[in-house]
């Protein structure tokens, strides 16, 4: 037979007739490929977009010196210039600005020596009309800074156009002078803006200290040694390094953020190849007698086989097509969530549009198809092998179906062992990873418990039911194609897991966030320079404000807060320095609060957070080796507390100690607490009117910061949250599919019922019941293995990626819920097909009695 | 007249008139005060160009000049500030011309002088970026110093004479309206020795400098695109300094001057109308495309001076950023009343490669 006709007849000619289904199957992979690109996509253009920052500030340096948390002294420049094996060297300021005109916009501003960075730079300077720079004015005027040319169209600005902006609490208002343009800078979205050293310098409160140096390196002398010298006469505080360390530190920093989102994404894929699996089944049944006719006539069983396998792939390739120009979609509105999640808890970061990654598409793409003929092998097998006899007589292989196959409980049971095992050797030995695995081992133990599920359910529920015509009827035609029903009843059982899972994980670490701050977030005001509100700890708080609310007659006391990062262990680290007046207190995983508060604030120690713990596997007494800028000091760890605010971890120390240590007194923010009975707003006002404009602070009421660390952790999730809805809508559609076939299948039944008597109305009935019951079984097995799946996610993944103890707590009405409007979906699904049931052609379906 | 003129016209766009102190008549010239750095007016330089022989006669020319460009007027300079910001810009032209070997080399140092590694002073060091430098001894000595790679050279000037003033009462007129001038006096003659080194060799050199030191604020006038100068040391012990302005209408500004020193360093002011410069061929780059005049006939009715200038190479172009100009050592031979008269000089051409107001523009 030509098999270009076979082809046309088999399967053109069969999806064809089966436009719906073909969508639907189409759609499902359309979706998986879509979200997973998407994320894919996401995740890159962050990543790319912080590189591009990375290029932009480093140049064409092959080293940089930079102090994470402490700036460097600029009087270090001109050793370092003058040390052998260096080329080049250029000294770097670095600060954000915010723009209190454009609220939410920041400007990493560049404090650039025009001198010596001309080897190094990746941008040009140029003023607006001509193609000249105007050096005197650059050097010259204080106020001149030079923007991107997308910075300056996006706002409307000019040459010389006015642009008010903060620093440190405090206004200072620059003119636009010049414009930077370079193809890095239209790579990244990043919002640069660059402006001599010296004025940059004196603009963000960083007289005689640098950011970074930059430096090439004679290439015949050994990079290693000029490393080394140069660590020799560098504080201890300092990094040397390649700057694109800088981009492998913040890699790793993202790498469970990243890994986790890509987890999520890929459920809608197993939820769409769940979908593709019962298609195909339906399809094979369905085609019984043609597969016994094409048998009878001499066609292979390999052959068979590659219809069914062909008929997938038709739909998985034109699906990941349309997934891959949804994901692009996709992408672009999750972009947003995304970046504002790495910023609020990682590294600030500014992406605006998708970076093209063509290996994401190409993988995206592998994984679509790949999932579909994974998922349409075992239908296709099954086709292959089906005898003649057997395809020509439906009865005696629909009676097959009926047995409870115990391969599927083995399967489940190895599935509930391997998901123990990969748990805990997760949280005890790592990687990580391991407890993705746990989770879909979890997933897939479900799946195949659930004939086991839907017959016991069956039972219980035509006992219930009994007298009832219609549920009877429906739940002895579900038990009949147990097998078939099971995978959508598995399908929409996992995307309910996956929910309930999620759901329960994030509502428990949701409360135990809500009673850490409870204990934690004790002060009355927190004031914080306006600009650390959108660009992170990055201003300081002008010595008068401390004292102000230090002599208010209404404040009892105050605490302070400073953070700054420091190399440690290849990493960056967070070291936060606080002075703890007030009542505020750390939770302790040992305890006794009182007494080991009254030794952070006298002892020279410090305290960890539990994720930094875990990380680098350090435990209360021993001693922590950080780099001051005088040199290291082993600090002893005096205890570990719960701390929910980064997944890197945080090490705290007193501000006392933190002053004698790094000689600075900076800080970013305050606590203040008041007498009892005081008004917080009075003393906000008060504020207000002794500072007169003099500056932008931002001032939370202790409600107020609550509720915004709960718009961190919500927008934390928001991608989550939309990824959910996602697999959950594939589901019910799979639903809405399996109904759909089952009519088609059954119509010859349904067509002797109707013969017999019974009414349409008794028929819509039964169909309705149908999916009411899977909609019942998929409910119960979804909601138990969601929370099995919720056990994995708080206790195995959260523990084992971020190194966080939550407190599984259950959102009881969620769990009430969910199968109510499952089943609301369920009878919403049935309604066509049992229209359709309902109108069924007597003649037409009777044709074969 | 030289090079940084060109930076006027940019320090015109940015700077205000008011914070830099013009070049107005009834300066009071001072030595060795005036050798020094004047802060309060914007552009100033110190200029040495000389023909210096070996033992065996071996010619080279030398130019190295310290530019001091004002960012920031002292009346808003503060102490305590960042010690990056720049109140003055300094920046240097070094360049050899080797006559045998017919190569002509040129380096610019630029540097902002944050920690001292370039600046001006009242002591001994007048000027200094790195380790090139300009000091004066208490004998009065001038001892320049330049290193790079490539070319080095370390020379002790001492004058034959007194500085001579250019202009009349202590300015030097450039355009024609207000302030268009500059202060501006020069050793005409000093005697030259020391070491150089070029292309790996060493030679120990003797021969004639010239050294000019000149200070205005905003001396170039608007429609002035470039300027033709030279200098040169006769063999009779004469000296001549001339300098046109061109405009953009293709004419040569009645402003233009020189100055005209006898055997006993007595110097005469030349207005336009007392001399003529005629260019008689042409150099054109290949680097810059730039089409320089580079042989003059110059004749002095008044002096019965009339003579020829020749480049001792042609390609003596400093193609720098941003501005590219011709400087280069040159001989001159011609008649006074009659005899014939030899001398060595420079000359500079600027505006060639592009109108110098062109950034602005």
């Amino acid at each position: 037979m030509n098999p270009f006709r076979f082809f046309h007849w088999q399967v053109l000619r069969y999806i064809a007739q089966h436009r719906l289904l073909s969508l639907l199957n189409i759609l499902s992979v359309a979706v998986g490929v879509a979200v997973f690109l998407a994320i894919q996509l996401a995740n890159g253009s962050a990543r790319q977009a912080f590189t591009a920052t990375i290029d932009i500030v480093a140049g064409k340096s092959q080293l940089q010196i930079s102090a994470p948390g402490n700036d460097l002294p600029d009087e270090l420049f001109p050793t370092v210039q003058k040390m052998p094996g260096i080329t080049a060297a250029t000294p770097l300021v670095r600060g954000l600005v915010t723009l209190p005109d454009f609220p939410g916009e920041y400007l990493d501003l560049l404090g650039i020596d025009v001198f010596s960075n001309a080897p190094f730079r990746t941008f040009e300077l140029t003023n607006f009309s001509a193609n000249a720079f105007n050096l005197t004015q650059w050097l010259g005027a204080g106020d001149v800074i030079a923007v991107t040319e997308s910075f300056a169209a996006r706002h409307n600005l000019h040459r010389g156009s006015s642009l008010r902006t903060q620093v440190n609490g405090h206004e200072h208002t620059v003119r636009v002078g010049f414009v930077m343009n370079g193809s890095l800078l239209h790579e990244g979205d990043a919002r640069f803006a660059a402006m001599d050293i010296g004025w940059a310098q004196e603009l963000l409160g960083m007289r005689n200290v640098l950011s970074s140096i930059q430096l090439q390196i004679d290439p015949t002398s050994d990079r290693e040694r000029v490393m080394q010298h140069l660590r020799a006469i560098m504080p201890a505080d300092t990094e040397v390094g390649a700057p694109a360390q800088r981009s492998e530190q913040v890699d790793k920093m993202l790498a469970s953020f990243q890994l986790n989102l890509t987890a999520m994404s890929l459920v809608s894929l197993f939820v769409g190849a769940f979908l593709i699996f019962n298609t195909i089944s339906a399809s094979v049944v369905r085609r019984r007698r043609e597969i016994g006719i094409l048998r009878s006539l001499g066609v292979s069983g390999t052959q068979i086989g590659t219809i069914f396998l062909t008929e997938a792939m038709m739909a998985a390739v034109i699906g990941t097509l349309f997934g891959l120009v949804f994901g692009n979609i996709l992408a672009r509105s999750l972009i947003g969530a995304v970046s504002e999640t790495i910023s609020s808890l990682y590294v600030l970061v500014s992406v605006h549009h998708v970076a093209t990654n063509w290996a994401s598409y190409v993988g995206a793409a592998a994984l679509g198809c790949v999932s579909a003929l994974v998922a349409a092998l075992g239908p296709a097998r099954m086709a292959a092998l089906m005898s003649p006899v057997a395809a020509l007589h439906p009865e005696i292989a629909s009676e097959k179906d009926d047995t409870i196959s115990w391969f599927w409980l083995t399967l489940a049971g190895a599935a509930v062992a391997a998901a123990a095992i990969c748990s805990v050797f997760a949280v005890r030995t790592g990687p990580a990873w391991l407890g993705f695995l746990a989770a879909l081992f979890c997933l897939g133990s479900a799946s195949g418990l659930a004939p086991f599920v839907v017959t016991g359910l069956l039972r219980a529920i035509r006992f219930a039911l009994r007298g009832r015509l219609a549920a009877e009827i429906a739940a002895l035609n579900l038990r009949r194609s147990l097998g078939r029903n099971s995978v959508t009843i598995a399908a929409l059982a996992s995307a309910v897991a996956m929910a309930v899972g999620v759901g329960v994980m994030i509502f428990s670490f949701r409360q135990t966030v809500n009673r850490w701050v409870d204990q934690i977030l004790v002060a009355d005001l927190f004031v914080t320079p306006a600009s650390n509100e959108i660009a992170g700890p990055s201003s300081f708080l002008p010595g008068d404000v401390i004292g102000f609310f230090r002599s208010h007659p209404a404040v009892a006391a105050v605490d302070t807060f400073r953070e700054i990062e420091l190399p440690f262990r290849g990493d960056r680290i967070v070291l936060a320095a606080i002075r703890a007046e007030g009542p505020r207190n750390f939770v302790f995983l040992q305890n006794h609060e009182g007494e080991l508060m009254r030794r952070f604030r006298t002892e020279r120690c410090v305290i960890i957070s539990e994720s930094f713990a875990r990380r680098y596997h350090l435990h209360a007494g021993e001693p922590l080796e950080i780099a001051t800028p005088t040199g290291k000091v082993a600090l002893p760890i005096l205890a570990i507390f719960y701390d929910y605010t980064r997944d890197q971890g945080v090490v705290f120390m007193s501000e006392e100690n933190f002053v004698r240590l790094f000689q600075d007194d900076r800080i970013h923010s305050i606590g203040v607490y008041l007498k009892a009975g005081a008004n917080p707003e009075t003393v906000s006002n008060d504020f207000r009117k002794h500072i007169n404009g003099q500056g932008e602070f931002a001032i939370y009421a202790n409600r107020a910061l609550r509720a915004r660390v709960f718009e961190v952790f919500d927008q934390t999730f928001a991608v989550t949250y939309v990824l959910r809805v996602i697999a959950v809508a594939v589901a019910i559609s799979g639903i809405f599919l399996s109904f759909m076939t089952l009519i088609i299948e059954r119509s010859r039944t349904l067509g002797v019922m109707r013969a017999l008597g019974t009414s349409a109305k008794q028929i819509r009935s039964i169909v309705v019941w149908e999916s009411i019951l899977v909609g019942l079984a998929s409910s119960v097995l979804g909601v138990v293995s969601g929370l099995a799946l919720s056990l994995i996610l708080t206790f195995v993944v959260n523990r084992a990626f971020f190194g966080w103890t939550i407190q599984m707590q259950l959102p009881w009405s969620m769990l009430a819920l969910t199968p109510l409007w499952i089943l609301a979906c369920a009878i919403f699904a049935a309604l066509v097909p049992a229209a359709r049931a309902g109108r069924l052609n007597l003649a037409a379906a009777l044709r074969s009695e | 007249m030289k090079i940084c003129l060109a930076l006027i016209t940019w320090a015109m766009s940015s700077a205000c008139g008011q914070d830099w102190r013009s070049a107005i008549p009834g300066w009071q010239y001072q030595f060795p005060r005036d050798h020094h750095h004047h802060p309060e007016f914007k552009i100033e330089w110190w200029y040495f160009t000389g023909n210096l022989f070996d033992q065996t006669g071996r010619r080279f020319g030398f130019e190295l000049t310290f530019f001091r460009e004002g960012v920031i007027p002292p009346s808003q300079r503060m102490p305590g500030r960042s010690r990056f910001i720049v109140d003055d810009l300094k920046f240097a032209h070094f360049t050899i011309t080797d006559a045998n070997a017919r190569r002509f080399q040129f380096i610019q140092k630029t540097n902002r002088g944050t920690f001292a590694e370039a600046g001006f002073d009242r002591g001994g060091n007048i000027a200094w970026i790195e380790n090139w430098s300009l000091k004066l001894n208490s004998a009065g000595e001038f001892r320049l110093s330049a290193t790079t790679g490539k070319a080095n050279l370390e020379l002790t000037m001492v004058p034959e004479s007194a500085p001579v003033i250019h202009g009349t009462d202590g300015v030097s007129v450039k355009g024609s309206g207000e302030n268009h001038a500059s202060h501006y006096y020069s050793f005409p003659r000093l005697m030259t020795q020391g070491a150089i080194q070029t292309a790996g060799h060493p030679f120990n050199v003797t021969g004639l400098s010239w050294f000019d030191h000149e200070w205005a604020t905003n001396q170039l006038a608007p429609n002035q695109v470039g300027w033709n100068w030279l200098c040169v040391q006769f063999a009779n012990r004469t000296e001549l300094m001339l300098y046109q302005m061109r405009l953009d209408n293709g004419t040569i500004d009645p402003a233009s001057s020189g100055t005209f020193i006898d055997s006993n360093g007595k110097a005469t002011h030349l207005t336009s109308q007392n001399f003529a410069m005629t260019p008689v061929a042409r150099w054109k780059s290949e680097k810059t495309g730039a089409d320089y005049p580079v042989e003059w006939r110059i004749e002095i009715p008044s002096r019965e001076l009339t003579f020829t200038v020749r480049p001792i190479l042609r390609d003596q172009e400093l193609a720098l950023a941003p501005l590219t100009y011709w400087e280069g050592a040159i001989d001159a031979i011609g008649n006074v009343r009659e005899n014939e008269i030899r001398g060595a000089g420079y000359l500079e051409l600027t505006g060639y490669a592009g109108s110098l107001g062109e950034p602005t523009r």
